[in-house]
């Protein structure tokens, strides 16, 4: 099938050696991509980064709490992040919830009053007005996304958004107010650069909570 | 820091053409994270729904459970794939990978921090960076869709994609194996059948071994099968000459 689809292919080839080298190299080129976007990006971001959390350390001192959300392996990025607040390698942990983690909840919404609303209504049924969104959203455009983040500014919560692609929707969205942008058209290497900026993220704030700490 | 460099590549490299193998064979890959459960969906997901359009759907399933080898036992085939995202100490993906062998499964085991026991996994891909901060911070993350970039570009070469022949594709850990060794093979106990045997799985299917040289045996043991007979009990903390 695939000779039909691709006839350029070369079905007799039986020599490996020059794939895995080409293989290896381009493991490396792409190793040094996504590293040199994060940088960029970690540069780029630095007061945005530090604004965000400066407001986030605020609410946490409050008791205020963290949702996450995101979609696919956005969705796996924010349960990270989540996860890296609530349970981190060190520091002290923060209250943080991912809203992908339950998929009773999210079929149940998702079947009853569709996709679009399945982390809005979340935010709906937990959120209070000392607590922050953070979304996730590789194309900035993801509907239930920006949804969640309108219906989270409604409520009076800190509002966030992590998108790539030079920021799309999100980046101009009035209800987002901290906007954190991977400019890169390449998913994956986004996805690397988002969670830089969500490290670099929760060690900003746990950096401003030790210094109120230390008063 | 948290770079792949040239070794790093290399073993992506290989990981990556074994697994279209795999793929190309029917295979199907497993994904386990006990620490970091987020990391088994994102490299399912990163399968089974490619981001990038036209590059094909692969079977791929991320395994959450708070025992993963009950759930896996069931449910994974000769000739599939297991892919463990950890810390090199987690003793549940120790466990798994070293009972993947006697399921016939190639193992991948991705993870930063101290390094794993060298043979812990057939294809192991680093970093040193520590993995607290490697977990959350991109640099694990870019492992695993390296794997995937280079797993698709595997599938336009057709050619290299046939299974290499049985003394190519047995990578024999520390138990040896029956086919290019004859010092044993691991098998896990399926059941106890009768006095002085078991029936027991192995990479190669079931059979029942005698069981008189290494005494009381229980369902789930690991043992290290020679000539028909149980030889040796094997844990997950088995050391270099259980083997």
């Amino acid at each position: 099938m695939s000779d039909f689809l691709y006839p350029f292919l070369d079905a007799a080839e039986r020599d490996a050696d020059p794939l895995l080298a080409d293989l290896a190299r381009s493991a490396v080129a792409k190793s040094d991509n996504s590293h040199m976007l994060r940088a960029t990006t970690l540069e780029r971001a630095e007061g945005r980064l530090h604004a965000l959390a400066a407001a986030m350390a605020e609410r946490f001192e409050a008791g205020g709490r963290l949702f996450t959300f995101g979609n696919g392996g956005s969705s796996t990025d924010s349960s990270s992040l989540a996860a890296l607040f609530a349970r981190p390698p060190w520091g002290r942990p923060l209250p943080a919830r991912c809203l992908v983690d339950d998929p009773a909840v999210l079929t149940a919404l998702a079947n009853d009053v569709g996709f679009e609303l399945v982390f809005s209504r979340q935010l709906i049924a937990h959120a209070t007005d000392g607590d922050i969104a953070i979304g996730l959203s590789t194309s900035g455009g993801s509907a239930n996304v920006l949804r969640a983040l309108t219906e989270a500014r409604a409520r009076g919560l800190v509002t966030a958004g992590l998108s790539g692609y030079g920021g799309g929707e999100m980046a101009r969205h009035p209800d987002v107010q901290h906007r954190l942008v991977v400019e890169s058209d390449s998913v994956h290497r986004i996805q690397e650069t988002q969670a830089a900026l969500a490290f670099a993220l929760w060690t900003a704030v746990q950096v401003v909570l030790d210094e109120a700490d230390r008063g | 820091v948290g770079g792949i460099d040239a070794d790093a590549g290399g073993d992506l490299a290989r990981a990556a053409l074994a697994l279209a193998r795999r793929f190309a064979a029917g295979g199907t890959m497993w994904c386990v994270a006990p620490a970091w459960p987020e990391h088994a969906r994102h490299v399912a997901v990163e399968f089974v729904h490619p981001v990038i359009v036209g590059a094909r759907a692969l079977p791929a399933v991320s395994v959450e459970d708070a025992d993963p080898i009950g759930r896996l036992r069931s449910l994974v085939r000769a000739g599939d794939v297991l892919v463990a995202v950890s810390g090199g100490d987690d003793p549940i993906v120790v466990d798994l990978l070293l009972r993947a062998e006697a399921w016939g499964l190639m193992t991948v085991w991705i993870g930063a921090g101290a390094r794993p026991v060298p043979g812990g996994a057939d294809h192991v891909l680093w970093t040193d960076t520590e993995s607290g901060a490697a977990a959350h911070d991109g640099t694990v993350v870019l492992r695993y869709h390296v794997l995937w970039e280079l797993t698709h570009v595997c599938f336009e070469h057709p050619g290299l994609l046939a299974e290499p022949a049985a003394d190519e594709a047995c990578a024999p850990r520390d138990s040896g194996c029956i086919t290019c060794a004859d010092e044993g093979h691991l098998a896990e106990v399926v059941v106890l059948a009768g006095k002085g045997e078991a029936q027991v799985r192995t990479a190669r299917g079931s059979e029942t071994v005698d069981t008189s040289v290494v005494g009381a045996l229980h369902p789930g043991d690991l043992v290290l099968v020679h000539g028909g007979s149980a030889i040796a009990v094997v844990g997950a903390e088995r050391d270099g000459d259980a083997g």
